[in-house]
């Protein structure tokens, strides 16, 4: 509740200081013009007709259920990735072998690109939900378990004798010490892969499902449909935005009060 | 019942094959300010982190009758996520009190160590050298402990903020009955503040001169100080430890009033006689 009143509270101020953010989004804007205006409609339609066509998408009530899909699958994926990465990552943390043994183990995770990943899993689960969520978990995993291996390999010994010396009980240890700064490190992997999980989704979509923006997509482009195209990828774009620096950020900046911009704990 | 004490004796330790400290005896009795000055790397740390059982004991023999320590760090090592408020709670909030008195006992001890509210609700990384150092002096002194260990804790203040740390200690001592092991490298801070001085020397570190200061800390002014600090530099023990070279009247050296040498370390292993640092 102090969280969201909190976030109410700082959002003008945060609303304010996105000029800047804004503008560079309407200088992009202007870019796109001059392009449309260069190569003609059928390579690139103009902003304009664009959002006209995402707007009859939406009011002609197209859009939602896809974008319902696909969230659904990028938020499965996700969640599993978080679960998993999360509590897996803290434990090899912990431990100096496994972080060693893990270490290799998730740089091959990193490298594989996420399309060789969707291949594996059309073979395995076929035109299943399978196939999306297993894809948006395995390129999420590795990014989550690295920001947990890292909160707890970097916690600082000189605290943990410091509460000791003044005599932390268990779940004061956890709570004032362990979690605050695992989670100064788990926060911002979550919202990496938050950003990943969405452009995996559509992706594994496009190649493996019959429903969802990438199905969409699909079909816009056999259609030759390009405006529709831009419609549908402006409208993935558009909800991880809103997600991203309407929620995640301020609650990110709420839960990093103490920690000095561009500073990292020792 | 008899008045608790910190009994060492014998202490010894090595990290890896290194040996940093050989053969510390030191008593500590109830309400005494005991400083250890030495130069840096001889083990001061060590020893204060094996008092305070942050380091097992090997060998030797370590007796802590005090019941209540609390130790202030090298470093102010302040929760980053927490208030100075907070942080100087934390003690408290360990010890299983109601959630107001924590604070409202943190904030009165915050006040009496110069922290005004402003300050208190600050995070550590927006508070100076100096706040740090006062919070975290606060944190150890609001718990009431009955023995205090303290490691160089004001040694990157400046002599002004330092003076002011000095005296709100000694009036915190003034009004409290507390025994002190305070580890430092700057002699005059150990005259100024405590009743006995013990000079350790490296390589091993150990006890290599000691000194008792009869007059009450409070009592001591600047002149004093001085004078005081001067006559234990003309020890040559104490030259020695520092890597100073002989005075050219080293023979005349501990006549001063104040100064008593009781040498420690007779039992030197490997063969060494008597003493030399
Ligand atoms: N954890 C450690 N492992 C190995 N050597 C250490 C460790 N801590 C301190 N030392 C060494 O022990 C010696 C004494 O260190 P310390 O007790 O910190 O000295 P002081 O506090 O007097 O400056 C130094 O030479 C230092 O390099
Ligand atoms: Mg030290």
């Amino acid at each position: 509740m102090s969280l969201l009143r909190a976030w109410l509270a700082g959002l003008p101020a945060y609303l304010w200081s996105g000029w800047g953010a804004v503008a560079s989004l309407l200088l992009l804007l202007a870019a796109w013009e001059g392009a449309s205006a260069h190569y003609g409609a059928l390579i690139l339609p103009d902003p304009a007709s664009t959002f006209a066509t995402l707007h009859r998408l939406i009011d002609s009530g197209a859009a939602w259920p896809e974008l319902a899909v696909t969230a659904r699958r990028a938020l499965a994926g996700l969640a599993l990735a978080v679960a998993t990465g999360s509590l897996l990552g803290l434990a090899a943390g912990v431990s100096m072998t496994a972080s060693m043994m893990s270490r290799p183990l998730v740089t091959v995770l990193l490298g594989t690109p996420p399309i060789a990943w969707l291949v594996l899993a059309m073979l395995w689960f076929g035109a299943d939900d399978g196939t999306p969520v297993f894809t948006v978990f395995i390129a999420c995993f590795p990014i989550v378990f690295v920001g947990a291996l890292q909160g707890a390999r970097t916690l600082d010994h000189h605290l943990k004798d410091m509460a000791r010396v003044f005599r932390l009980p268990l779940a004061m240890k956890l709570f004032d010490l362990y979690l605050p700064h695992v989670v100064s490190y788990l926060f911002p992997a979550w919202i990496t892969a938050l950003g990943t999980s969405w452009k995996v989704v559509v992706m594994a979509e496009l190649l493996s499902s019959a429903d969802g923006v990438g199905a969409a997509l699909a079909v816009s482009r056999s259609h030759l449909d390009t405006a529709a195209t831009l419609a549908w990828i402006g409208a993935v774009v558009g909800l991880l935005l809103l997600v991203e620096y309407l929620l995640l950020e301020p609650v990110k900046r709420d839960v990093e009060r103490w920690r000095e911009v561009g500073h990292e704990p020792a | 019942m008899s008045l608790p004490e910190l009994k060492l004796r014998g202490v010894s330790h090595a990290y890896a094959l290194k040996t940093v400290l050989e053969g510390i005896d030191l008593d500590l009795p109830a309400g005494r300010v005991l400083a250890l000055v030495g130069p840096s790397g001889c083990g001061k740390t060590t020893l204060l982190h094996l008092c305070a059982g942050l380091l097992v004991l090997r060998t030797g023999a370590i007796e802590n009758g005090f019941r209540n320590p609390a130790v202030m760090f090298q470093q102010p090592r302040l929760l980053p996520w927490k208030t100075a408020r907070d942080n100087i709670a934390l003690g408290l909030k360990a010890a299983g009190l109601p959630q107001a008195e924590c604070i409202s006992r943190a904030q009165a001890m915050g006040h009496a160590v110069g922290l005004d509210a402003a300050a208190l609700d600050q995070f550590p990384h927006t508070l100076s050298g100096g706040m740090q150092s006062r919070a975290a002096l606060a944190r150890a002194l609001v718990l009431e402990p009955d023995l205090l260990l303290m490691d160089e804790p004001f040694s990157a203040l400046d002599i002004g903020l330092k003076a002011q740390l000095h005296r709100q200690l000694l009036d915190h001592l003034a009004r409290r009955s507390l025994a002190v092991l305070m580890i430092t490298h700057d002699l005059m801070e150990a005259v100024r503040l405590a009743d006995s001085v013990l000079v350790m020397a490296s390589d091993p570190g150990r006890i290599a001169h000691r000194i008792e200061i009869a007059a009450p800390a409070l009592t001591r002014d600047d002149a004093f100080v001085h004078r005081t600090t001067a006559e234990l530099l003309q020890a040559p023990a104490v030259r020695e430890c520092f890597g100073l070279e002989a005075p050219p009247d080293a023979g005349m050296a501990c006549e001063g009033s104040a100064a008593m040498v009781v040498r420690i370390g007779s039992a030197q292993p490997r063969g060494k006689k008597g003493f030399s640092c």
